[in-house]
């Protein structure tokens, strides 16, 4: 009797791990994949709470209502945690079917081999729908890797109660107008804190420092990095203009890099800062009515008659390389990204960014969806899609960004001259970059 | 009381004819020794999933290039992620590995002369665990809450600039000036840790027989005098445990300044822990964070072998 208990517990014991590890492993995670068989795409992005997780289950159960075979799951991490939990899953061979990284990381992943490049048709029809910016973030050496979503490109906010405080009539489109208009709104009290920043320059994250910045370059002709990616281009006459003014704007006071511009604009504390589009669907709800105050005009070029440039970023949904139904999954994205619907003839996408206050590449549709009766303050973020330069998003343009930030603020701290910070960028960013190939 | 039992077992069989093959007592022992590691084995496991396995692991990829997407993928590449940390340019070595040096030595030398001297004091007061309670306290807040805090507390207008200005003197920028953001940061830091010395302090205190202080007063000897023989000299166990600790800590602190400067402005508060994270989970170079890990632990020991050395020899000296 006793070894007869024995055996049972023994073969218990063996069971029931046997029996998990079997379950386990005969689990259609994604479907068998065999014909005719359901098919489960899972979708990470960082679309996690609120506004923007509704709006992106929305269009997916649209598609699981009418689609029988092929099901998509989403799941969402904060941004912060975006490129760790692609890391995690990707090396645990868990790694989503397709994912929505932000554009800086297109490199990185390809060169990584986790993004899978567009199919010919889904090249053209990436190609035919976007604005040359969103098609360029998407893309890493001339190829395609996926259907932009977000884009966002960067213009001038002003307050113009702040402007007319200060007899400036309207926003600077210059430079010197700019510096001008800076050093005339600002104000500080008799202890040194400053009361009202002409202009915003902040080294509270890499939009307020590496975004105004390059948004600078770019309009003044300049470019971050070299077309093939390969080496830095910012130590330039164009980039030594852009240090030379944000040098000069926080030397005279105009600009306080230590105050956080995302709390003081809608303060009424910054009378003019650079910023992407995004931003205005967070100052309406903070400002209230004081928000009628904030104006938006294209980013100051350095003379009168110069082309408007800006820098332009986003996010992209492409095909994981570890997918085992890609066919799907790039036809689920045609579905979502270029086919048009509703009484608009809009791409749920478009609809989908413009619910949450967003932009897409598709200029077209966002002329239909903002039409008349929007958001006016839309209009030059809209305008700037057709000028805009994407962010450099070579392999290690993460890095590069962060090496920029860092001496753009030793610059801005007096750590570092004009002429150190160029030539401490290119030193390390051309290093950095030319590795990582 | 298992081993008693062996020998007598294995001297009742000896008498009988031996069987070919290992005796009862061998097997006995054998059969100690497979319990022993069942027992044992739980734990070994433990330290071979949640050491041994990423000490190894780390070791490989700080000879590797590996980008943390496929485990296929890592490559080899000698001592080459080594002397990258090394190179001319890189800014590993400085300000890097500097500014982590100085911050824990900073963080050291305020949080020990600050819980001295508060660890006397407490030992002097009536309701000593209300007060040790209350310095333990930033202990158990998050250092999330405890950075954004201090940080809102250091900004221009905030309260550390308010009472700067109320004395008629002008605003710091502490957080946003590369001469004071270190510092700033390190008296933090400081702060936070502060709390766990002064409990090992008191109890340092306390264990201090009270006779020593009672000839000395006979003896005619002063507080300085008494302090200086008597306290720091007896206390001296508990404060190289605090040294030690608070240098483990101070070296690989990353999430306070992570909280309050991300490293900047420039690179004034860059730290080797949050130099490695960067390396691995933003920049996807772990062969650079793996060799930039065994780098910083050479000199956590380095430092700890030192301070152990330092503090024997003045045990021998006294």
């Amino acid at each position: 009797m006793g070894r007869q208990r024995g055996l049972n517990r023994r073969h218990f014991a063996l069971a029931l791990p046997s029996a998990l590890l079997t379950a386990g492993c005969a689990a259609p995670r994604q479907g068998t994949g065999r014909p005719g068989d359901p098919i489960v795409l899972t979708l990470l992005s960082h679309y996690s709470s609120g506004v923007l997780k509704k709006a992106l289950q929305d269009p997916v159960d649209e598609w699981n209502a009418t689609h029988d075979r092929v099901k998509v799951r989403t799941k969402a991490v904060e941004f912060t945690d975006l490129l760790t939990t692609f890391m995690v899953r990707q090396a645990a061979g868990q790694g989503a079917d397709i994912i929505q990284p932000y554009c800086l990381w297109t490199g990185q992943l390809v060169r990584a081999g986790v993004l899978r490049p567009a199919p010919p048709e889904h090249t053209a029809e990436i190609r035919r729908g976007y604005s040359a910016a969103a098609v360029g973030a998407a893309s890493v050496g001339g190829r395609v890797y996926g259907y932009p979503t977000e884009t966002q490109t960067y213009a001038l906010y002003y307050n113009a109660r702040l402007l007319r405080a200060a007899g400036v009539p309207r926003p600077p489109r210059t430079w010197p107008e700019l510096t001008e208009a800076a050093e005339r709104t600002m104000r500080r009290d008799r202890y040194g804190n400053t009361l009202v920043q002409g202009f915003g320059l902040s080294s509270y994250d890499d939009s307020t420092t590496v975004g105004q910045t390059l948004a600078l370059l770019n309009a003044a002709g300049g470019a971050f990095v070299s077309a093939d990616g390969r080496s830095t281009a910012i130590d330039s006459p164009a980039g030594r203009a852009v240090f030379e003014l944000e040098h000069r704007l926080v030397s005279t006071g105009a600009s306080a890099p230590g105050v956080n511009v995302y709390q003081a604009f809608p303060a009424g504390q910054v009378a003019m800062v650079i910023s992407a589009g995004w931003w205005t669907g967070s100052l309406k709800p903070l400002m209230g009515a004081d928000y009628r105050e904030v104006g938006v005009a294209p980013v100051p070029v350095p003379r009168a008659g110069d082309r408007p440039a800006t820098l332009s970023t986003g996010f992209l949904l492409g095909v994981n390389a570890a997918s085992r139904f890609p066919r799907e999954a790039w036809e689920f994205l045609r579905w979502l990204n270029a086919e048009r619907t509703g009484p608009k003839g809009v791409t749920r996408m478009s609809a989908l960014q413009v619910s949450v206050g967003s932009l897409t590449g598709r200029a077209d549709d966002m002329r239909a969806l903002l039409g008349r009766g929007g958001d006016p303050n839309l209009r030059p973020f809209l305008d700037a899609l057709a000028y805009a330069v994407p962010e450099p998003n070579m392999p290690g343009a993460q890095q590069a960004k962060t090496l920029l930030r860092t001496h753009i603020e030793a610059l801005w701290t007096g750590q570092q001259s004009v002429a150190e910070a160029l030539r401490g960028t290119r030193r390390q960013v051309d290093q950095e970059v030319s590795r990582l190939w | 009381m298992v081993n008693t039992l062996a020998p007598e077992r294995a001297g009742h069989s000896a008498s009988r004819a031996r069987p070919p093959g290992p005796g009862p007592a061998a097997r006995a022992r054998r059969r100690q020794t497979v319990v022993a590691y069942l027992f044992l084995a739980p734990v070994l496991l433990f330290f071979a999933v949640f050491l041994a396995l990423p000490l190894g692991f780390a070791l490989l990829l700080s000879m590797s290039r590996w980008s943390g997407f496929d485990l296929g993928e890592i490559r080899p590449v000698g001592p080459a992620n080594f002397t990258g940390l090394f190179a001319r340019g890189s800014t590993f070595l400085a300000p890097v590995l500097t500014n982590t040096v100085l911050f824990a030595l900073g963080t050291v030398v305020i949080a020990l002369a600050g819980s001295v001297l508060v660890a006397t004091c407490i030992d002097r007061l009536r309701f000593q665990g209300l007060w040790r309670t209350l310095y333990f306290l930033p202990m158990v807040t998050t250092v999330v809450a405890v950075g954004n805090v201090w940080k809102y507390m250091y900004e221009p207008g905030g309260l550390v600039n308010g009472v700067l200005n109320a004395l008629g003197l002008g605003s710091v920028a502490f957080l946003q000036d590369p001469h004071t953001a270190l510092p700033a940061v390190v008296v933090v830091q400081a702060w936070a840790s502060a709390g766990s010395a002064i409990l090992v302090l008191t109890a340092g205190l306390k264990s201090i027989p009270r006779s020593y202080y009672e000839a000395a007063e006979l003896d005619g000897a002063g507080a300085v005098t008494v302090f200086r023989k008597i306290t720091l000299p007896l206390l001296r166990p508990s404060l190289l445990f605090v040294c030690i600790t608070q240098f483990l800590t101070g070296l690989q602190s990353f999430a306070l300044i992570t909280v309050m400067t991300k490293g900047g402005p420039g690179d004034a508060t860059a730290v080797a822990a949050l130099e490695m994270y960067r390396q691995a989970f933003s920049y996807g170079d772990w062969g650079t964070a793996s060799a930039a890990a065994f780098v910083l632990f050479v000199v956590v020991l380095v430092i700890t072998l030192v301070q152990l050395w330092v503090f024997r020899r003045s045990g021998e000296d006294a």
